[in-house]
Order: structure tokens, then C-alpha cells, then sequence
């Protein structure tokens, strides 16, 4: 195995990974969005549509106000759109960034930790434009802003885990590809987005809290509506669902990086 | 300060048992030197200047790194073809930690690319992308330039400024042109069949590679 003649310190380790992390985000940003402006829009634009649509759906359905259904949906979509966008991207990440790779203090963590930051701080961005235009509309504001951005960064960290896995897996095996979007669809309903834990029957509270995402958007209404719901959830459970896929994650590209050819 | 090799194995899965490519390789790369290696097609070079640039872990073996050495430098390493060069350019001094903005000003007094320093790389042709490959290097410096099978370090405008600005470095350049290593290098080494034999006279390498 390779190795230097002096062995360089950890906290040298740790800038030359910030460093590159910090050029990888730059050179993501301008390969998604830079020939077309309208890109960072999309960004804002995606998630405040359809989050508007459902809370329409259930406007018309008679349940609650437009806004506090604003305020439910169409946030509650962003922590949502979050977690898809960096399990969505995953299967993409190393065939994108191969030719990155014949320097060699790009690592394949890196790839996916700068495409990850870049998602969650547009959503981070977008939920703080949508808590003030909800606000502005007539609404209270937030219980806890805090609660509100440790459900955002909660999610960040669980999607992460699960993409590591799932860069590195799909760059063994291509068809997994498919079956990762499909799941991250079909989860929708399940996720925690358009209920509370409290609003169902016993039977299916104890199916539902299986599900990680389920207590995030718990944390999430939570910081929204303090007391308004009754919220359940329970940190360390996903705790573990962030650690393990992590270490999973990680031996996974270790190996993967030493069976990948670069051409 | 070197680069050294000691007892490189290399070799492939494939359908049906495993490819050896490097079979015991040997060899100490030293600042300053210019060493050309040359390999038949096949013969394993990419392998090699991979393992040389770290970007690839041998199956068995040490590398030991005591001087900065340049990632591969060829025709499609190390960029992003939907970028322009000038994009390319500030990523890798980023990287690098170098200044991005003299870095692109330096590739375009330097690697001769006009109005494509602004293009998408993927429009380049290959003798301009190694121009820029080569061109970024040198403006990142650093102790020895390993360089696969560049274009445009021949008997071009380009390639003699470059061997210029190499006075001062080390050079490890792996090819199958026997006149490029005789224009830039001062030391060569023969690939083949998995070993590599280094000789000290850069006349006996050409006969010996010549009788291949």
C-alpha cells in the first residue's frame, strides 16, 4: 500500500479535504447552473409549487385554513425534497465526477459530501423564505427555529448515510439505480409528510415510527407548532440510522475506489 | 527527496482468472531527474503512471513519497469536459491551494488556447487539452511532473517553452516515442512484460526498445 515519508498531520489532512470540498461545491454549482440562471430559481420554485398544490388539494378537501396548511405542506415538502434530492443523485455522483479522480487528494466521500451541502443549503434557504412568507401571510412565527433547522440538518445527515451506501453499491450494480427512484416515491406517503403521528390509530403509530424520516418531520412540526400537535419522536433511533449507513457507506467506496479503473 | 517504488504488483480481474500487468516493479525516481519510460502499447504504462500518481492502488507493493508529484497529466486526465478550460484551471488550483485567479492568468499567456480558454473542454482537441493539463501543472508547480503520452510536449513552440520551464524539476514521462525521450530526458527506463529496467544511457534504452 502506499504510503509517505512523512506521515502529514490530521489537521493538514482535515484543511486539504475542506479545500477540496470547497472547490468541489464551486465547480458543482456552475456545472448545474451555470449556463442557466434560471436553475437557482427551479431550486425555489420546485418545491413551493407542488407544496402549494397539496396544501390546495386539502384546502378544497375543507381541512384547516390555505395557510396552516401552507405552513404544514409545503415546508414540511422542502425537509422532504431534501432528503430526495440527495438520495436521487447518489447513483450519478462517481460516473459524474470520474476524471476528478487522477488528483489524487479528491476522495469519493468528497464527491458526495459537496453535492449534499449544496442541496441542503438551498433547502435550508428556501424554508427560511417560506417560514417569513408564511408570516407575512398572517401566521405565528415558529415555536423553535432551532428544532426547525435540527430536523433540516437531521435529514441532511440521514440522506447522506443512505447515499453513501447507495454511490457506492450502484457503482457495482447499475440496475439498483431504478429501484432507488422508484422507493424514493414510493416512500412519499410514508415519510411523515402529510400526517402526525398523533392523527392515527394505535396499530399504525407503531408501523409508521419505524419509518427514520417519520420522527424528523415529528421534530420538524414540532419546532413549527410547539404545542398546537403533540409530536413524537425519538433522536437516538435515527441517530443509528444516520451512524450505521455512514460506516456502511464509507467501507463501501473504500472498496469501490480501489476496484474503479479510471479509463 | 524521491519517488519510490519497491515491489509493484499489479493486476485486473477478469472473465476468467486474473491480468498481471505489473509483475515486480522497482524504481527510484529522484528530484531533478527526467526519466522517460518506454512501453509498447499494452505494455502497462497508464497502470504505471496511475500507480506513480497515486490515483490507483497497486495489489501489492509500497510507494514511498517524499517530493510533490503532479497528478497523470495526459489527454483526458483530471478535468471536467462540460467546463471551460478556465473553469478546469481554477479547480485545480483550488485544490491545490494555489490562487485561481494567477493560475488562469498564467494558462493563458502559457498554453496557447486563445478564445477556447472560455470553451467547454469537450470541444478541445486532444493536442489543446494536453496543452492545458500541462499548462495548469506548471503553474501549480510542483517537484516532479508525471506526464502520460502528452501531445504537445514534441518538437512544438509549446513543447520547447516547456521543456524550458522543466530545467528546474523532475520529469517521469511514459511513452512510446523514443524521440520525445530523447529530447527531454536524461535517465530512460524499458517497460515490458511487467518489469521495468532502467539504463544509463539513454542510447542503449532506445536499442533495446527498438529491438522489441
Amino acid at each position: 500500500m502506499s504510503q509517505s515519508a512523512s506521515r502529514p498531520l490530521l489537521i493538514d489532512c482535515a484543511r486539504m479535504q475542506l479545500r477540496v470540498i470547497g472547490a468541489l461545491i464551486i465547480r458543482e454549482m456552475h456545472t448545474r447552473f451555470g449556463r442557466h440562471r434560471l436553475g437557482y430559481l427551479w431550486l425555489f420554485f420546485e418545491p413551493l409549487l407542488l407544496g402549494t398544490m397539496i396544501a390546495v388539494i386539502h384546502q378544497v378537501r375543507g381541512t384547516d385554513g390555505i395557510r396552516s396548511n401552507f405552513e404544514f405542506f409545503a415546508i414540511g415538502y422542502i425537509l422532504f425534497f431534501n432528503f430526495r434530492g440527495i438520495v436521487n443523485r447518489a447513483s450519478g455522483t462517481i460516473g459524474a465526477n470520474r476524471g476528478l479522480l487522477y488528483h489524487r487528494q479528491v476522495t469519493l466521500p468528497d464527491l458526495f459530501y459537496a453535492r449534499h451541502l449544496i442541496e441542503s443549503i438551498a433547502c435550508t434557504g428556501v424554508m427560511v423564505v417560506f417560514v417569513f412568507a408564511a408570516v407575512a401571510m398572517g401566521g405565528e412565527f415558529p415555536d423553535s427555529p432551532v428544532k426547525m433547522l435540527a430536523s433540516m440538518g437531521l435529514m441532511f445527515l440521514l440522506a447522506q448515510g443512505l447515499a453513501l451506501m447507495i454511490g457506492a453499491a450502484t457503482s457495482e450494480w447499475d440496475g439498483l439505480e431504478r429501484f432507488v427512484h422508484a422507493m424514493s416515491y414510493l416512500m412519499l406517503p410514508f415519510s411523515g409528510l402529510f400526517f402526525m403521528v398523533d392523527w392515527l390509530p394505535e396499530w399504525m403509530q407503531e408501523i409508521v415510527l419505524w419509518v427514520p424520516t417519520v420522527h424528523i418531520f415529528e421534530l420538524l412540526r414540532d419546532g413549527q407548532f410547539g404545542d398546537t400537535y403533540r409530536p413524537v419522536y425519538d433522536l437516538s433511533y435515527v441517530a443509528g440510522w444516520i451512524l450505521v449507513p455512514h460506516l456502511l457507506g464509507l467501507a463501501g467506496l473504500r472498496l469501490v475506489r480501489n476496484r474503479l479503473g479510471l479509463e | 527527496m524521491a519517488l519510490e517504488l519497491i515491489g509493484i504488483e499489479k493486476s485486473y480481474p477478469m472473465n476468467v482468472g486474473r491480468k498481471h500487468v505489473l509483475r515486480g516493479v522497482n524504481a527510484v525516481f529522484r528530484k531533478g531527474e527526467r526519466v522517460g519510460v518506454l512501453g509498447r502499447n499494452g505494455t502497462g504504462k497508464s497502470t504505471l503512471v496511475r500507480i506513480l500518481g497515486g490515483v490507483e492502488a497497486p495489489t501489492r507493493g509500497t510507494i514511498r513519497r517524499s517530493m510533490s508529484v503532479s497528478w497523470p497529466i495526459g489527454m483526458a486526465a483530471g478535468f471536467q469536459p462540460a467546463l471551460s478550460g478556465a473553469d478546469n484551471s481554477r479547480f485545480i488550483a483550488r485544490i491545490y491551494g494555489r490562487p485561481a485567479k494567477e493560475t488562469v492568468e498564467f494558462v493563458e499567456s502559457f498554453a496557447e488556447l486563445g478564445e477556447y480558454l472560455n470553451m467547454p473542454v469537450h470541444t478541445y482537441s486532444s493536442g489543446m487539452r494536453s496543452r492545458l493539463g500541462l499548462a495548469i501543472s506548471l503553474a501549480v508547480e510542483f517537484d516532479c511532473f508525471l506526464v502520460d503520452e502528452a501531445l504537445a510536449v514534441g518538437d512544438t513552440k509549446f513543447g520547447r517553452a516547456f521543456a524550458a520551464r522543466l530545467q528546474r524539476a523532475g520529469l517521469i514521462l511514459v511513452t512510446h516515442q523514443p524521440s520525445l525521450v530523447r529530447q527531454l530526458c536524461n535517465r530512460a527506463a524499458v517497460l515490458d512484460q511487467g518489469t521495468l529496467t532502467f539504463y544509463e544511457d539513454i542510447d542503449e534504452a532506445l536499442a533495446t526498445y527498438n529491438s522489441l
